[in-house]
This record gives C-alpha cells, structure tokens and sequence, in this order.
C-alpha cells in the first residue's frame, strides 16, 4: 500500500480558556487520505471543519493549539519540521481554497499581482513568464475576458469570480493535496454548480487529493470517492461513496440526508427526530450527538463510543447504529 | 440572533476579576509601572507638606544655585529655593488643574456627544442641532491647540481656574467624537431598538444602553488626557501664561532655571522636567493598559497566554 | 476625471469653516482684556489721541462690522499692521511662516524615519527586546516635554560637548542670511549656492529638528505599530500565511495596508505642530510663527494672531487636500 497524502492520527485540537477548561474543537480525528483520491467531509457550522482544515495546515489560529496527534504530508510529520519548509510546503504543494475570498483577499492588490505572488515566492518566476502562466490559469478557471481581471481589484470581483481567483490561487503551483473549505458557501445556486464543475475538472486534470469540506451533504455525492461525517469535533461516519449515500448507519448522518429525502423510511426517522438542529451543543461525556438523537439510551449518555468498522471500509462511531 | 429587551452585553471591563487583572499585571510589568508611578504622584500631592524637607517657596537667598548635594538634595535654584521640596509640591497644582479640567471636558463633551450620536439619525429640530454642535466642534478642534489654549487663559485672565477652563475647552471635542461615534453604532445595535420598540424613554436608553457600553474607551482616553493636560499646563506656565511663579509647577520650575542651563547650573531645570516626564509616562501606561483590557479580542489572547502560562509553570 | 469637481467641492464646504475659524479667534482676542490703543501709545497718552486712535483703529464700530472690515481687507491680501513689531502682518508672516515650516517639515521627516521602521519591527515581533524597546519608546516620547527635551539636548550637546551652535536662532549673527526665495534658509542658501550659509543654517537646525522629530516619532510609531498588527492580524494576512508566502513580504504588505492610517497622523501632526512647536521655538529663539501668534495673545495684538489662525488654516486645509489624494492614489477601493 502505498503512502496516503495525508495521514491524520488522533488529532486533538483546544482552545485554553482563563479559569476554565479549554474548549475542544477537535477529539481526536483519524483520517487518511490517498493520492488523488477526494475525500468529502460534511459537518454543520462549529462541527470542527476549518480547524481541522487548517490544523492539517499547521495553522491553528492562537490561542488555539495541537494538543495531541499527528498530521503527515507523505509520510512526513508536518509538527516536527523547520518552519521554513512548511512554508514552502504551503501554496506549493498542500494548497487551501478558502470560503469568503472577498474579505481574503488583500483589497490593495490586483488579482493578477495576488495569484503571481504565490508562484513568484515559491518558483522565483518573474516578469513575462510569470505573467504569461498566471493568464494561463485564470483561463484554466474560465474567468470571463483574463486580459481585463488581470488588472482588476478585489473589490469589484463578483463572489463567483473571487472564487475562481482563489481557486486559482490554490492551483497555480499545482500542488499535491488541496483542502476545499466551504469553498461553495455564499453563492448562488448557478454560480455554485458551476464551481464544483470547475473544481471537479481541475482536481481531476491536476491529479491533486483532495480534502472537500461543505456543509451540505448532497453536493458531496457529485465527485467524491469518500465520504466522512463530523460532529462535535470527531468523525462520527466514514464510508465510500455508495455504501454511504446507499446505507448510512449514523443518526446524525441520516438525519442529514433525511431532511432532503423522498425516501418514505427516511422521512419518516425526519419527522421522528424532529427539527432540534441549534440548540443543544455537542455533549461533554458520552456520546457527543446523544442530547439530539431520538435513539439515544442511557448507554449512549453514559459511555463515549467508538469508530467501528461495519462494513469493509464503512466505519461508524455509535452504539446502537442505524441498520437497513 | 435573539432579541431581548433588557440584555446588555458584558460591559467588557466588568467581566473580569481582580485576579485576572493582577495576572495582566505580572505579565506586563510596563503596566504595573504605570499603575505604580500615578500612584506616587498622587501620594505626593497629598502628603506634600510632610514629605518635602523644605518649604516650597522659601527663598534662601544664601543658597542659591547650588549643585545637588546636602542638605538640597537636588540643589537649588537662582533664588535659592530648595528643588526638591518645589517638585514634591508641583503635583498638587498639575494634578488637580489636569484632572479637573480633564474631568470636566469628559462630562461636557461625553454628554453633548452621546445625546448628538444618539439623535444623529432621527429626524427634526433634534438632528439640525446635533449638526450644528459638529460643526461648531469642527471649528474648535480647527484651531492650533496651543495657540487656543493660550487665548483662553488671556480672555479669562491668568488664574488656576482658567487653565482649568482653557483645558476643558481644548479637550472637549475629543470626547464629544469619541461619545458621539459610540452612541452612533450603539444605537444600531439590536437590543437598543428593542429597548425603544418596547417604549423605553430615550434618556433611559442612553443611561442604562449607551453609556455603559461606551465607557472603556473613554476611561482609556481619560488616562491619557490627564497626561497630556499635565503637560499642557506645564508648557503653559512655561511660556509664562499659566501658574504664575513662586507657586512650585514643573513649567514654571522649568522656566525658572532656562537660563541657567545655558551656563551649566542644569539641576533646576531637568530634574523637574524628568518628574512631569516620568507622570505623563505613567498616565500614558495606564490608559494603555486599560485600553488592552477592555479590547475583547485582546483580552481573549491574553487569557489564552496566560493560561498556557499557568499550565507550564 | 472627477478631482477637479470633488477639489472645488471641498473648497466649498472649507470657505464657511474658515471664516468661522477667524470670527472665533476675532472675537476671542477682543475679548482679552486691554484696550490697544492704549497699549499702543502708553499709559501717558492724552484722550484726545487716544479717541483719534480709536477711530483710526475703528474700535468705535460694532463687533460685527470691524470683522467684515478685516475680511474685506483680507480679502485684497491687506492683513493689516502688528503694532509690535510696526511692521505688515503679511511681512512678519513671510518670513517666519517659512522658517516654522522648514523645522515642522524636517522634524516630521525625521519622526517618520524613527517611527516607522520601529513601528514595523514592533508589529512584527509580538515580544522581545525590539518590541519592548518599541512601546516603551512609543509611550516615553508622547510624555516627553518638548521644551525640556530641548533644554537637555542644548546642556549636553551645547553646553557640555559644544558640538551644537549656541541655540540663539536659525543662524549665526554674523552671516548675511541668503536672498529669501521660499523663505526656507537651506533651499535659498542652495539656490544662491552659499555654501557656508547653508552648512550654517543646518548646523542650526540640528538640535531643534532632532527635539521634534524625537518625540513625534512617538505618535507615528504607535500608530504604525497598533496598524501593522492589526493588519498582521486580518484575514488577507492569515490567507497569505496559508499560501505559504515568506514571513517579510507579509508583514510588508501588511504595512502598506496600513500606511492610510499613518497618512492620517502624520497629517493631524503636521497640522498640530505649525502652532504646537511654539515651545521649541521659543527655546530656540527660532522666530517663527508659533512664536509670534503667542506675542500676539500675550500682548492683545489682533492683527498677527488672526494673520496666523488664517495662514494656518490655509495650510491645514492644503494638508488635508492633499492627503485625500495620497489616499486617492494608495487605495484602489476610493477610486
């Protein structure tokens, strides 16, 4: 077998308080990742997604911190190297699509100086032929008329054409392993088709694995050769593309798929479970999703369960899973 | 995001404890110099009299310009009073006249500020006179400070009160701006609409919403003003438009010992220039320091250090 | 392009304010106690010309009509006399408005070179000995007093080294001051190719430029400072991190986010210290106009105070005016 791109072991991730204990946005997260390979990752807002994102980056805003595990980029510990090659390893080869590119970007740059730069400081390429490959990629991205949004400012990019320079941003040195964090979030429904297109294409023609972070569930069937659940800081479902659409085994996960299903039995657990999204938090002890699950016993408040694997490469964290 | 009438967010600095603000200390030793410096200067200016060895404006004629040395510990100066006794006492002056006038800018302009960021928005009599107050604070902080300053103290004639006045004057448009622009976003915020939705008088939602809310930068600000009117009032009687001699003032100290510095005699002059230096420093420190406490997202950084701190000792 | 429409605008807006500005400072000076024409003819002046005086002077008409006589006269660049120095208040201020100038110029470049790059260094490094030395640096200098500064500068660089001129001035008594072509003695000293008077004249300035940029530098390098991290700590520049972009060109482009707001404080200092530099002025005998609206105020002189409040104004406004432009050019997001 050979290395995953990104191994991920027992990830813990806290944020310290004065006075009280930290808060926990990550328990433990197990994950790897092949070459090439796309693997989805759903969560509702606060699940954890962007840190895990950018804890796999090495970046965890302050205060927050790693507490516990291992992030390995190839077999490489990413926590044991010099700080100068991890930045060099960031933009180059493990490379991040971001949510909200407007308020990213920096406003006093044009695009094309933007997506340059990152080229420039890890290639050294310079003048024409730095040009010439960043004109390249903006219409690899398909932005409409390159020539004029070479020059133009972030300010008057529209939301879908800020993604593709993101995009493009992330692309350009044609990196390894690409995190997508909610690179959909906030566009309209057209415009967002038309970027899970753009990215599947790229991703596909560029050989790059990729981490897909979204919260919604249904556009991780499009492209994605795996699909994994977070909730509460932990991977709660994880399972290849059909087994997991087809039989899904975590409350929480057909909860999500319920919500949008026609399926009689699926819309039957909807309605038993009921709209209970929002206010109760993941739990401390036990098992996290339990305040909110119309399954749960006393087993389940009580005792914190573990990632079982089910089926051959469907793995379930949950006492008592949903079966067919 | 729910709404509540009577919700107000955690006044920021009332959400700490004592002892997260002695932590900040021991971890800013720069603050707890400051704290530790206003401290003195106020002690000083209220034991005065038991602490100098001299009084202030006995002039020795026999003694005077001599170097630093015993029993003058900071030498004396042309008329031969004694400098150290003169320094110790100077903080009663600079002091009061700074903090009253200081003081009396904050209210005034605080006041105008909040009612004028408060009805900026409605419609009517209330708006054109909000208008008008900006404009006539546009032309006053037009002015060269200095230059206004120093007009004032002649308009009202040069006594202790009109320093107190001139420094009201000169500083009030600061808080005007700084109340008028919290009142302004204040305002917009959701419980404050609700307050008024629920049929609140408006001078109650200014003092139980607005004010509170607004009160960390202006105390900020109110350290630092003290500060700068200190130096004010020195620069004053410096030029001879403020405390008038003998009256111990560190302007007018400094004034007094000019010339002398030129030949050499140097004590008379630098010693009190070091000590008001010293004060506004100290000032300076401490409205920084709660400028730092009341901005949440430093105040999150700064438990977050210091609790990873704490963990590692 | 819309600048010329949006200056005139503003020239609009600016010529109430200025009146205003001068009717404040009108009524402010009448309002010192003195009568000038007994001040001008001394305590032994019969009546008879003291009332001739007054009319001359006219005092005998209202408030109101002696300002719009002064705005009229004005208007025609007739600014009348200071009865001090005998002389046309447009004279006086041609020579020491420039001379003010030359210092506050120099001082603030200095400050900038003292404050920026510590600033900086200060935003980018959250601790150790160059932050330390940066906020205390920042602190110290906006406490300093600036005559007391320049009293110690004097005793130790004067007095003690005798390194610096004797502080009596712009320049040394016995040299012919060059031919006043901007009124600043460097450039007109370097116009007539007077070397000898321009190495004075800046031996001159040394000390007085060193006082005010030492402690300017202060509020610049707060400003720098408090604005670069703040920029280090903003979206664009945590994206910049994740794409792997080397540590200097970030905090790089974080200060040239930051540089509108270090535009602005320079500007509000500049404007400050035209009038705020009396001090230092006076310390060293600078005759400038700081100086000589101050005498003015002291000796219930209108004509120089409302001459200096005008030139002032003027300049604040040219200042602001041309800062709206640098932003113009530095931020693409107020075109």
């Amino acid at each position: 077998m050979t290395t995953p791109a990104i191994e991920i072991e027992g990830l813990e991730v806290e944020f310290p308080r004065y006075g009280t204990a930290p808060v926990k946005a990550l328990r433990g997260i197990d994950l790897a990742i092949a070459e090439q390979e796309i693997l989805g990752l759903v969560g509702e807002s606060g699940a954890g997604k962007t840190t895990l994102a950018r804890a796999i980056m090495q970046l965890v805003p302050p205060p927050g911190r790693i507490a516990r595990g291992r992030v390995r980029f190839r077999g490489e510990d990413l926590a044991g190297l010099d700080p100068e090659r991890l930045r060099r390893l960031r933009g180059q080869v493990m490379a991040m699509v971001i949510a909200n590119p407007k308020s990213e970007l920096n406003p006093l740059l044009t695009v094309g100086q933007q997506i340059g730069n990152v080229l420039r400081y890890h290639t050294g390429l310079t003048g024409k032929p730095l040009r010439d490959r960043v004109m390249e990629m903006l219409k690899e991205v398909r932005i409409p008329d390159p020539e004029r949004r070479y020059d133009a400012w972030p300010h008057e990019l529209s939301g879908g054409m800020a993604q593709r320079v993101v995009m493009s941003i992330a692309l350009i040195c044609d990196p390894r392993f690409v995190i997508s964090d909610d690179a959909t979030s906030g566009l309209d429904v057209t415009v967002q088709a038309q970027v899970l297109e753009l990215l599947q294409r790229l991703v596909a023609r560029h050989r790059t694995a990729m981490l897909f972070i979204t919260r919604d569930i249904g556009i991780t069937a499009h492209f994605c050769d795996r699909v994994a659940v977070i909730y509460g800081g932990e991977i709660v479902e994880l399972a290849p593309r059909e087994p997991f659409f087809a039989n899904p085994h975590h409350p929480y996960t057909v909860l999500l798929l319920a919500a949008f299903s026609h399926n009689p039995r699926l819309r039957g657990y909807w309605h038993r479970q009921g709209t209970s999204a929002g206010e109760t938090g993941p739990a401390e002890t036990g098992c996290p999703f339990a305040p909110r699950c119309v399954r749960a016993r006393d087993r389940c408040r009580a005792e914190a369960p573990r990632l079982r694997e089910l089926e051959p490469g469907h793995f379930v964290r949950c006492h008592f899973p949903v079966e067919r | 995001m729910t709404v509540t009438g009577s919700t107000i967010p955690a006044v920021s600095r009332g959400a700490g404890s004592f002892a997260f603000f002695r932590a900040v200390l021991r971890n800013h030793p720069s603050f707890a110099l400051g704290y530790a410096i206003v401290l003195l200067v106020v002690l000083l200016a209220t034991f005065a009299p038991w602490v100098a060895p001299f009084p202030p404006e006995f002039a020795d004629a026999d003694v005077f310009l001599q170097p630093p040395g015993w029993p003058h510990l900071l030498g004396t100066d042309a008329t031969g009073m004694d400098v150290l006794s003169r320094m110790i006492w100077a903080p009663r002056i600079d002091l009061s006249i700074a903090v009253l006038g200081t003081l009396l800018s904050a209210l005034v302009g605080s006041v105008l500020g909040a009612l004028v960021g408060y009805y900026q928005s409605v419609r009517g009599l209330a708006r054109l006179a909000a208008g008008f107050v900006m404009r006539a604070a546009d032309v006053l902080q037009a002015f060269p400070v200095f230059v206004f300053a120093i007009a004032l103290v002649a308009v009202f004639g040069q006594s202790l009160q009109s320093i107190v006045l001139a420094i009201a004057f000169v500083n009030a448009p600061i808080y005007l701006r700084l109340m008028r622009n919290q009142a302004m976003s204040i305002r917009t915020m959701r419980y404050v609409e609700a307050a008024w939705l629920a049929g609140l008088p408006d001078a109650r939602i200014i003092v139980r919403h607005v004010v509170p809310n607004a009160m960390a930068p202006v105390l900020a600000q109110l350290s630092v003003n003290i500060g700068w009117s200190i130096l004010l009032t020195a620069s004053l009687s410096f030029i001879g438009a403020g405390v008038k001699a003998p009256t111990p003032e560190w302007g007018s100290m400094i004034a007094m010992g000019y010339q002398n510095i030129i030949t050499g005699q140097w004590w008379s002059s630098i010693f009190p220039g070091l000590a008001l230096a010293v004060t506004v420093f100290g000032f300076a420190l401490v409205g920084s320091s709660i400028e730092v406490l009341s901005d949440p997202a430093r105040r999150r950084r700064l438990s977050g250090r210091l609790t990873a701190a704490r963990g590692a000792a | 392009m819309t600048l010329l429409p949006y200056v005139g605008r503003r020239l609009l807006f600016v010529l109430p304010q200025l009146v205003g500005i001068l009717f404040v400072s009108f009524l402010m000076v009448k309002l010192i106690p003195g009568d000038p024409a007994v001040l001008m003819l001394g305590p032994f002046a019969t009546p008879d010309s003291l009332a001739k005086l007054r009319a001359e002077l006219g005092l005998d008409h209202s408030i109101f009509v002696q300002f719009l006589i002064y705005l009229g006269k004005a208007a025609r660049g007739d600014l009348g006399f200071s009865w001090q120095t005998t002389m046309p208040v447009t004279t006086d201020l041609a020579q020491r408005f420039p001379a003010t100038l030359e210092l506050v110029t120099l001082g603030l470049l200095l400050a900038l070179a003292i404050g920026i790059p510590l600033g900086v260094a200060g935003a980018r490094y959250r601790r150790g000995p160059l932050r330390a030395a940066a906020d205390y640096y920042g602190l110290l200098a906006g406490a300093l007093p600036d005559f007391w500064l320049a009293l110690v500068l004097i005793y130790v660089f004067y007095t003690l080294l005798a390194w610096a001129p004797a502080p009596l001035g712009r320049i040394d008594l016995s040299i012919l001051p060059p031919e006043p072509v901007t009124g600043s003695l460097l450039i007109d000293s370097l116009l007539a190719g007077n070397w000898e008077t321009f190495q004075n004249a800046a031996a001159h300035l040394v000390l007085p430029v060193l006082t005010l940029g030492l402690i300017n530098a202060g509020p610049i390098l707060k400003m720098t400072q408090a604005t670069t991290e703040r920029m280090l700590d903003s979206d664009f520049s945590r994206y910049a991190e994740l794409c792997g972009l080397p540590h200097g060109i970030i905090v790089r482009q974080a200060f040239r986010n930051a540089l509108p707001s270090v535009v602005t404080i320079v500007s509000v200092l500049y404007g400050f210290l035209i009038g705020g530099a009396v001090l230092v002025e006076i310390v060293f005998s600078w005759g400038g106009a700081g100086q000589y609206a101050v005498q003015g105020v002291l000796n219930a002189d209108l004509n120089p105070v409302l001459g200096f409040v005008l030139y002032s104004a003027v300049l604040s406004l040219v200042i602001y005016l041309l800062v709206d432009l640098v932003y113009f050019a530095i931020d693409p997001r107020t075109r």
